[in-house]
């Protein structure tokens, strides 16, 4: 059956995304959340979630959902909670933002839209990890990006969970000792099992299996790609056991992922050097947009972490060592997801709109999709914009930020636009663009059952 | 149909599949060394074996579906079966530079 491995909702999954990262800039852009109010306040937490589950979360499981069967070439379980996941997810989120919003104040909103919130939160990513999570577990013994998403989708649950535990004591539901001490301490925690547990690893997983395939490298893993493997579980595992142990002892005392810090920059020293290296014995000479876009994101990736360890550096970065904590979400995290989406919405909207017609009727290649000369100059404002909202951070200016975040903005309009000219088809020249009996593409719902 | 003529209907199957591009690479599954085989028996019964540049690859149907399309139409081929496989796996060394 032609396309039986095209997941039918990642479309939506990546609309939804796209829109969820609009609204987190608009957001930035309008003064809500850090700096103008302080990083712990509602405002902020409401912003960092639409940022970390609307945007980065529903891209990296819209992603999933297409590329583990891939990653392990074979069919995905559970296929037909795509859907209901996403709308969990969704709902999910606007009760957590709604439930922010009135413990900042918002009357007509509710403290009880927080545990809601959360419970539909953890029922959707909870499947959305059983369906990847049983596709893993079924094409035993794992390829080693493979084995990376499994320890991000860990990382997901237990994300979750530390979140949903929040929820209940953010919005008094419940108040016991183990409870109040997590959400004191634990605030980090969560923060790094999010961001650098599931979005992380999941990422570089992905990666050590999109890189060689569009760069034409050896698919072989390096002996460096499995160390990267181990020292990101031992990080993780290290969050794992300071959360247990915050919950657990209540002589617990807050102190710094020290240890933790460094092996994840050991694993990211590691893991750039892999990449380093598979650009260099790629075999197609020619280097795509995508890719160049995915390089500077491996760059922010690398900095951030690096000056993140360096004492000196994450003091300066402001609270909560926020100028670094940025340039990794819209350095690395957004960056690499913009990248690879300007290589995924094009690639798929082929295979909706071509490939039932292909060996019948001449098609265009998948980078007719594109116009990368309009989409570089987006990409480097992008990048650019995001190098000054981290420097203006650093230098404590909010005016500057708001400035930057302005352009920053501007060119994630620029590239969103560039995505919705891809699914329209609108660089395509005649008669190429629609050969007889081509689908036409929806703008982000999939066409028809038979295309499942 | 002579030893002959099916080399013939095997040579038209292969130009006939270069129209067939990799969506990815914009090249043709000939030339980037997709097609394993092609033969051809007596009756006009073609049979390729084909492979794509990654396995699992959502194109991967898609292209087998092309090819058996695109065969099927030759001029003395009357029935088309094409198998798709990754032994071997497909590598940058089996394209013709």
């Amino acid at each position: 059956m032609p396309g039986a491995t095209l997941s039918r909702w990642t479309m939506s999954y990546f609309a939804a995304a796209c829109l969820f990262l609009l609204i987190g800039e608009v957001m930035m852009v309008t003064g809500c959340g850090y700096p103008v109010v302080a990083i712990d306040a509602p405002e902020t937490l409401a912003l960092v979630h639409v940022l970390a589950i609307g945007w980065l979360s529903l891209l990296m499981v819209g992603a999933l959902l297409q590329f583990v069967p891939v990653l392990v070439a074979a069919p995905l379980r559970g296929r037909r909670l795509a859907l209901p996941v996403l709308l969990l997810l969704v709902t999910g989120l606007l009760l957590l933002a709604g439930g922010f919003g009135a413990l900042a104040g918002v009357g007509v909103l509710s403290p009880a839209m927080l545990p809601l919130g959360a419970l539909l939160l953890v029922t959707g990513f909870g499947l959305a990890a059983a369906m990847l999570a049983a596709t893993l577990f079924a094409a035993r013994p794992l390829p080693l990006p493979a084995r990376f998403v499994g320890l991000g989708l860990l990382a997901l649950v237990a994300t979750a969970l530390i979140g949903a535990a929040f929820a209940l004591a953010l919005s008094g539901t419940v108040a016991t000792g183990p409870l109040i001490r997590l959400l004191v301490h634990g605030v980090p925690l969560h923060a790094a099992s999010g961001l650098g547990g599931w979005l992380t690893l999941t990422a570089v997983g992905v990666s050590y299996r999109l890189l060689p395939m569009f760069m034409l490298a050896p698919e072989e893993a390096h002996g460096t790609s499995h160390f990267v493997w181990w020292v990101g579980s031992a990080a993780l595992a290290l969050v794992a056991a300071r959360t247990a142990w915050l919950v657990l002892d209540a002589s617990a005392v807050e102190e710094p992922l020290a240890l933790a810090a460094l092996l994840a920059a050991a694993a990211v020293i590691l893991y750039c050097a892999d990449v380093i290296r598979l650009f260099r014995e790629r075999r197609r000479r020619a280097v795509e947009l995508n890719i160049r876009a995915s390089y500077a994101a491996f760059a922010a990736l690398l900095l951030s972490v690096v000056l993140f360890i360096i004492p000196g550096t994450r003091a300066a970065a402001g609270e909560g060592a926020a100028a670094l904590v940025y340039l990794f979400v819209f350095g690395w995290l957004t960056g690499l997801g913009l990248a690879q989406l300007y290589k995924i919405v094009p690639f798929l909207t082929w295979l909706e709109c071509y490939g039932t017609v292909l060996g019948r009727a001449a098609v265009p290649r998948v980078q007719d999709l594109v116009r990368e000369g309009r989409s570089s100059l987006w990409f480097c404002l992008y990048y650019g914009a995001v190098t000054a909202a981290t420097g203006s951070l650093f230098a404590g200016s909010a005016p500057w930020f708001r400035a930057a975040l302005l352009l920053q903005l501007v060119a994630t309009v620029g590239l969103t636009a560039e995505l919705v000219r891809a699914r329209m088809l609108s660089s395509v020249a005649e008669p190429l663009r629609f050969p007889l009996g081509a689908p036409r593409p929806n703008l982000f719902l999939p066409i028809s059952r038979q295309q499942e | 149909m002579t030893e002959a003529l099916n080399e013939t209907v095997c040579g038209a199957i292969r130009d006939a599949l270069r129209m067939i591009i990799d969506p990815e690479l914009g090249r043709n599954i000939v030339d980037l060394g997709l097609i394993y085989d092609v033969s051809v028996e007596d009756g006009g019964i073609a049979h390729v074996t084909m492979t794509t540049t990654t396995k699992g690859c959502p194109a991967s149907e898609y292209l087998k579906e092309a090819v058996r399309n695109c065969v099927w139409y030759v001029p003395g081929v009357e029935y088309a079966e094409v198998r798709l496989t990754y032994e071997p796996a497909w590598t940058t060394e089996m394209m013709m530079n």
